[in-house]
């Protein structure tokens, strides 16, 4: 037997998103129907389902030359919506097999059967050279709330090639009852994990004598919710690993091995040791503190042109730029660019060079999932940052990340773990995260109330600092003044929770790597004081809006999850028309929730009134059973920012 | 692109759903992305290269590019063959133009696509190619409501360097097999044009009619032998604003008709009569019924004891029981399949739903005809010629015997030879018989019928029937909680939206988010203790929703006060006007609807009303704004009124449309100030 081709990454990728895969059966065999499936109308485990999964099976099996996989899948319909569930579109690649063997039907409440007699159509999805990524798309016929609908198939691999099989057990429907079997491929390692966990009562994948198998019931309909971890954190799988050498099965011993790999490569970065010193030399001086060395060699990294920030360019600008690769910091110096892992790099090697304890920490991002070095996922470490010993201890940085300011590292490589290299392997680390202060939105408004149409104007000036200035300097680097000018004029207008006049008065500065980005504006809000008689209402909470409609609803499925702990600052200064008053004030609220705090004071100052709002989160990930606190906290926020200041002319308020 | 298609259903899609349109972006973004393409150094043509140092048309600072040059040459071959070489050309002026830079062509079976390049003349350096072999062919990934089966695709193409200063362009040519001998050229686009220009070759003795629309008519210069050309200079960019009318409703554009030599060789028309007749043949034979189609025709209709009873009958099977599914390949775009198929396995698009329908009423002895019209008000207007291009849905217009009158029965249009016509739509399954969606409403459509066709108007309904009636009696206590009971009477498209909403629930326990929703636009904090659905599958009823809640802290204390909003929830203010740039299209509104609040606080004891709101009368044309809060006895009682009376607003009335929002948003946000009859400090 010829030895067949590992394909693990790219394909399993499209896998995922497949319907259901596939087992060695092309016979038009059918499970049997019981009654209780054909009388069904809910099911008490998913009450309102527009439908379930009955049965689902998927038997793969690699091991001989050419594999395949058998899909089976059973969907009861139970809502007039749910019979959407009769159009069916199984993706594919042709260059990687194909699907045949297609048996589609409909049992009508009644027992009666409607076959899919037509031809399934093969629906190019994407054809480009070398690539062809069809759909095998057809619709079941007469499909009724009630009705089963079920169809089976086989996909064929190419001859020779292997890859990775995922199972993928939670499901927008709610699966009754599900099997699964794999026969692996015997010349390669197999290793196989359930990092989100298994259905309750699911025993784990049994290896019985070369095929793993595992059969699950009452699997939860996958729901999306807002402010929800990464879906690849909840969903339920059981993801297979094949390897084609024999792997290390000792988590520490694995990652030993792939840290010493990914050392090396550092090492080798760095080690023209002659040419570092040079640089040194020229950043710093012998005399400055440590620190004061370490912001210079900071800033110095990030001056090389930082190419992982430049739009991405076709083939052909790239070879008509004729950049040479870059091998080593020589090469970087030379070059006076390098991408944001070179960077890195070569703050590692600037900072032994001056005399640091330094290295380079491979991290894997939190946007897409949570790292767990026991599923010994090597591709999953994307992301590197710096740690650097500073007087005595660990000091996390990022100067790769173009508009990061020392300290600061873009959130999702913060509170992660991450391989921190050296020549014996590493060990693990996790990285700091930044404290709710740390990461402000500060809003200064100094305003005047008219007393014709109530509505406020004056100046604006917004602060946004730590990860709230970087993280808008990121996503707008590729824009230009106008549009910046909007996104922060638009920023305004999504606090306030009125229709206003807004103008950016000042240039921000955009490209740099600093710790706040300033914007000043002009703000006028129609109408924000309303008229009750002879009195003037005004809201205590001008900016209010964002929080306006946060967790509206009181169920919740999934935890909370936050990028990073946040801190809005708001002082406004209301001038009141000449021979106003200040009839009445809310009272000042202190609620601290310990990870949150909401603070409101409202003063009168002989006709000036000082508002000030303080919301802090230091909240990362929040416990499904913390949510009614979490609801209750944002109800008093906006309750808080609801009151109102109550004002009058003096004439008025002399008659009362 | 033409419009292949009259059951673009995507387009009556809610705003919660997955429009096809945005997977489209979808998977050309992921294919910019993941496909840089090839492409060589190769020097751009003669006709780019003359664009290097003209004039850039004026523009605004928020213009991401403009368009420098577009041609298209249209040379008739044949009544079955027409060839269209296209070319155009932007400078790109800001980041955002950078999206230019993949270039979609779309195709399918009978329009072929070759010789597709791109170009780009960099500020600086060489120019760039690519070619069709370094792109890509793309389908419509499968969303629910838009087509299952389709032979559209789109090639597309990533033109390197599509960078600010940059000039790229593109040019291809497209061989078509038309199903219809006509053309439409559209030269006003979201970007501000330089110069477009419409070349047109017909074979010997063949004639054309050409009609302008948003534009006023351009002459064109004979340029050969049975040759002409036509140029559009300095077309402004039409740029999107919410709530405006249909893009293909107010574009410059020229539709033109070919006429080949001594008479109807192809398929051309230049009059609504000619394009009914047209679509008579396209359709003959389809509503022909089956013994099954007729068995389930008595099976409907026997316990029906009225003719009114049985039409509602077969309405509802169609509506219901005939799953939406568009298989859409060549001439299926327009031409329905037999209602046989349609109701053998019971699924179809808008025009296979219309065809059953036809061919089932046919079996009681009703006529009725195609109507083929646009799912946006608008797009079809009856200043246009005679054309395929604006239509993407298809409804039905029902003859109703002589004598029957019943108040059901509303979307009615006396014709002057057909009678009494009753328009109804099978496809959307939210809508009784008897009424029309607010799109539709006063929209034209193609009437279809044995004489051919006429463009007809279909009727605007009351705004009665449409709206919500929220009535809520509640109680304030001392503290400020503010506790009772709220229903709602939804008729009309606010019913429908609110089942639609609710139908693609997937737990019972989410039914009760809407009304959380609703609440949370105008509650700080609220906590709803009971809700009940009434009539969520009787849509020829009002849809219902009756829910109990608490509301801490809803009253605010200030001192002894008690500050109290009148309008407890529902918002019906907009901040759509609220914009630097003045409004450069009209708004168009749904349809007409007459939404009634009544809300009933009684007072905690010991208050009294010290100052209310006042009284809101606001009169326009288009709409009206009432609203009175008053006390009788403890009870403090806010009623309010608004009604939309025009299916859209004129730009000439845009500052009462303003106006008309501002008044509406100050009242919403007024205040009631209650006064403790006796002081705090005496109750101590």
């Amino acid at each position: 037997m010829r030895r067949r081709v590992l394909l693990v990454f790219a394909i399993s990728v499209v896998l995922l998103a497949c319907v259901y895969q596939m087992r060695t059966a092309s016979a038009d065999e059918w499970q049997p129907i019981s009654p209780d499936e054909l009388k069904m109308t809910s099911v008490p485990e998913a009450p309102g389902a527009p439908a379930v999964i009955l049965y689902r099976q998927v038997d793969r099996d690699d091991s001989a030359r050419t594999g395949n996989q058998y899909n089976y899948v059973r969907i009861k319909i139970l809502t007039e919506d749910g019979r959407k569930y009769g159009d069916v579109e199984i993706p594919f690649f042709r260059e990687q097999g194909t699907i045949h063997g297609l048996k589609a039907r409909t049992i009508r409440p009644d027992g009666t059967i409607a076959n899919f007699e037509g031809k399934a159509f093969d629906k190019t999805i994407v054809k480009a050279k070398g690539l062809k990524y069809l759909a095998k798309t057809f619709t079941l016929p007469d499909v009724q709330v009630g009705s089963i609908i079920e169809y089976h198939y086989t996909y064929d691999l190419q001859e020779g090639l292997i890859f990775d099989s995922h199972w993928i057990l939670s499901d927008e429907l709610f699966t009754k009852h599900a099997k699964f079997s794999l026969k692996a491929y015997p010349e390669f390692m197999l290793r196989w994990s359930w990092p989100a966990g298994l259905p309750a009562g699911t025993p784990p994948p049994k290896d019985e004598h070369g095929v793993i198998r595992m059969e699950t019931q009452n699997v939860p309909a996958f729901q999306i919710e807002d402010y929800m971890p990464p879906e690849n954190e909840l969903k339920m799988r059981v993801d297979f690993t094949y390897s084609e050498h024999d792997v290390e099965r000792e988590p520490d011993k694995f990652w030993k091995n792939e840290g010493k790999k990914l050392n090396g490569r550092v090492e080798s970065f760095i080690s023209k040791r002659k040419a570092l010193e040079q640089v040194v030399a020229q950043a710093v001086s012998p005399n400055d503190a440590p620190e004061e060395k370490l912001r210079k060699l900071y800033a110095r990294a990030q001056q090389v042109r930082n190419t992982s920030f430049e739009m991405e360019k076709t083939e052909q600008e790239q070879k008509r730029e004729k950049e040479k690769e870059i091998n080593n910091v020589e090469d970087l110096l030379k070059q006076g660019r390098g991408n944001a892992r070179q960077i890195n790099w070569f703050f590692v090697g600037l900072a032994r060079a001056t005399g640091f304890e330094a290295n380079s920490v491979y991290i894997s991002s939190r946007r897409q999932y949570f790292f767990k070095p026991a599923m010994m996922n090597a591709s999953q470490l994307t992301g590197d940052v710096v740690v650097v010993k500073l007087n005595g201890k660990d000091f996390y940085c990022d100067p790769g990340s173009k508009f990061a300011p020392l300290g600061l590292m873009p959130w999702e490589e913060t509170f992660v773990k991450g391989l921190r290299l050296d020549k014996d392997g590493g060990a693990w680390v996790d990285t700091s995260l930044p404290q709710s202060s740390d990461s402000k939105i500060e809003r200064k408004a100094d305003l005047k109330l008219n007393e014709e149409d109530g509505s406020l104007s004056g100046k604006l000036t917004i602060t946004f600092s730590g990860l709230e200035a970087l993280s808008r300097r990121n996503d707008w680097r590729d824009e230009d003044e106008t549009a910046r000018k909007k996104f922060l004029e638009d920023q305004v207008r999504e606090y306030i929770p009125v229709g206003i006049d807004v103008e950016l008065t000042n240039k921000p500065e955009w490209n740099v790597a600093s710790p706040t980005l300033v914007a000043v504006y002009d703000l006028k809000v129609p109408g924000w004081a309303s008229a009750a008689g002879h009195r003037a209402l005004l809201p205590v909470g001008l900016f209010s809006a964002t929080e306006k409609q946060l967790f509206e609803h009181t169920n919740r499925v999934h935890p909370l999850y936050f990028e990073f702990p946040f801190e809005k600052d708001d002082e406004v200064t209301i001038q009141l028309p000449l021979g106003w008053q200040v009839s009445s004030v809310p009272k000042d609220l202190n609620q601290d929730a310990k990870a949150a705090l909401y603070v409101r004071k409202v003063q009168d100052d002989k006709g000036t009134l000082h508002l000030t709002r303080i919301l802090r989160s230091q909240l990362l990930m929040v416990d499904t059973k913390f949510y009614p606190a979490l609801r209750a906290f944002f109800q008093n926020v906006r309750t808080g920012d609801e009151e109102q200041i109550i004002v009058q002319p003096m004439a008025a308020r002399a008659a009362n | 692109m033409k419009n292949r298609s009259l059951c673009n259903r995507w387009r009556h899609a809610r705003l919660t759903e997955v429009t096809t349109a945005s997977a489209w972006i979808t998977v050309l973004c992921v294919l910019a992305l993941a496909w840089p393409g090839r492409s060589a150094a190769a020097d751009a043509p003669a006709w780019m290269h003359a664009l290097v140092n003209a004039s850039v048309p004026s523009h605004d600072e928020k213009t991401d590019a403009v368009e420098m040059y577009s041609e298209r040459i249209v040379t008739v071959q044949s009544a079955d063959k027409i060839k269209t070489l296209v070319r155009e050309a932007y400078k790109i002026i800001r980041p955002g133009g950078r999206d230019l830079g993949t270039v979609a062509i779309p195709f399918d079976m009978a329009t072929r696509i070759t010789n597709l390049h791109a170009w780009c003349i960099p500020a600086q350096g060489k120019d760039y190619e690519v070619k069709e072999k370094d792109g890509a062919e793309v389908a419509m990934p499968a969303v629910q409501g838009s087509e299952l089966i389709t032979d559209v695709r789109v090639k597309v193409l990533h033109i390197p360097a599509a960078d600010p200063g940059n000039l790229i362009g593109y040019e291809y040519e497209q061989e078509d097999h038309p199903f219809v001998l006509q053309d439409i050229w559209y030269f006003q686009g979201s970007h501000p044009a330089r110069e477009s220009r419409y070349t047109l070759q017909l074979p010997a003795g063949w004639e054309y009619k050409a009609s302008w629309l948003n534009h006023s008519e351009v002459a064109p210069a004979r340029a050969g032998n049975n040759q002409w050309q036509w140029v559009v200079n300095g077309a402004p960019a039409i740029k999107n604003e919410l709530e405006m009318p249909p893009h293909r409703g107010v574009a410059g554009q020229m539709i033109v008709s070919f006429m080949p030599a001594g008479g109807s060789l192809g398929t051309t028309f230049v009059s609504w009569r000619e394009m009914g007749r047209w679509y008579t043949a396209l359709t003959r034979g389809r509503r022909e019924a089956s013994p099954e189609i007729r068995l389930k025709v008595t099976a409907l209709t026997t316990p029906a004891a009225t003719p009114l009873a049985k039409m509602q009958a077969l309405a509802r099977f169609v509506q219901r029981d005939v799953r939406y599914v568009a298989i859409e390949l060549g001439i299926g775009g327009y031409q329905p399949h037999p209602a046989v198929d349609v109701f053998t396995h019971r699924y179809g698009d808008c025009k296979d739903k219309v065809t059953l329908m036809a061919s089932m009423l046919k079996e009681i002895g009703i006529e009725s005809f195609y109507v083929v019209i646009n799912s946006e008000r608008g797009a079809v207007t009856p200043e246009m010629p005679a054309h395929m291009g604006g239509f993407d849905h298809a409804i039905l217009a029902i003859q109703l015997p002589v004598g029957l009158k019943d108040t059901s029965l509303v979307a009615l249009m006396e014709h002057s030879k057909l009678g009494t016509l009753l328009f109804f739509d099978p496809t959307d399954e939210w809508t009784p018989f008897g009424r029309l969606s607010g799109p539709l409403q006063a929209n034209y459509g193609l009437l279809v019928t044995p004489d051919g066709g006429e463009l007809v108007e279909l009727p605007k309904l009351a705004p009665s029937l449409n709206g919500i009636l929220r009535t809520a009696k509640l109680t304030l206590t001392p503290s400020g909680t503010l506790a009772g009971e709220i229903k709602e009477v939804r008729m009309g498209d606010r019913a429908s939206s609110q089942r639609y909403a609710l139908k693609s629930v997937t737990k019972d326990t989410d039914k009760i988010k809407p009304i959380e929703s609703l609440l949370a636009q105008s509650l700080a904090s609220y906590r709803v203790t009971k809700a009940s659905i009434g009539n969520l599958d009787q849509t020829e009823l009002p849809f219902l929703f009756d829910y109990s809640l608490v509301a801490d802290n809803y009253a605010k204390p200030a001192g002894n006060l008690l500050l109290v909003r009148p309008r407890v929830v529902g918002l019906k203010s907009s901040d759509l006007l609220e914009t630097k740039e003045p409004r450069q299209f009209p708004v168009v509104f749904d349809g007409p609807s007459r939404d009634m609040d009544v809300f009933e606080i009684t007072m905690p004891p010991g208050y009294e009303v010290d100052d209310l709101p006042q009284p809101v009368s606001a009169e326009f044309g288009f709409a009206s704004y009432h609203s009175k809060a008053e006390v009788n006895g403890n009870v403090l009682r806010y009623a309010r009124t608004f009604e939309v009376k025009e299916p859209s607003v004129p730009l000439a009335k845009m500052d009462d449309l303003k106006k008309l929002y501002r008044i509406i948003a100050n009242d919403e946000r007024n205040t009631a100030v209650l006064k403790a009859t006796v002081p705090a400090s005496a109750k101590n």
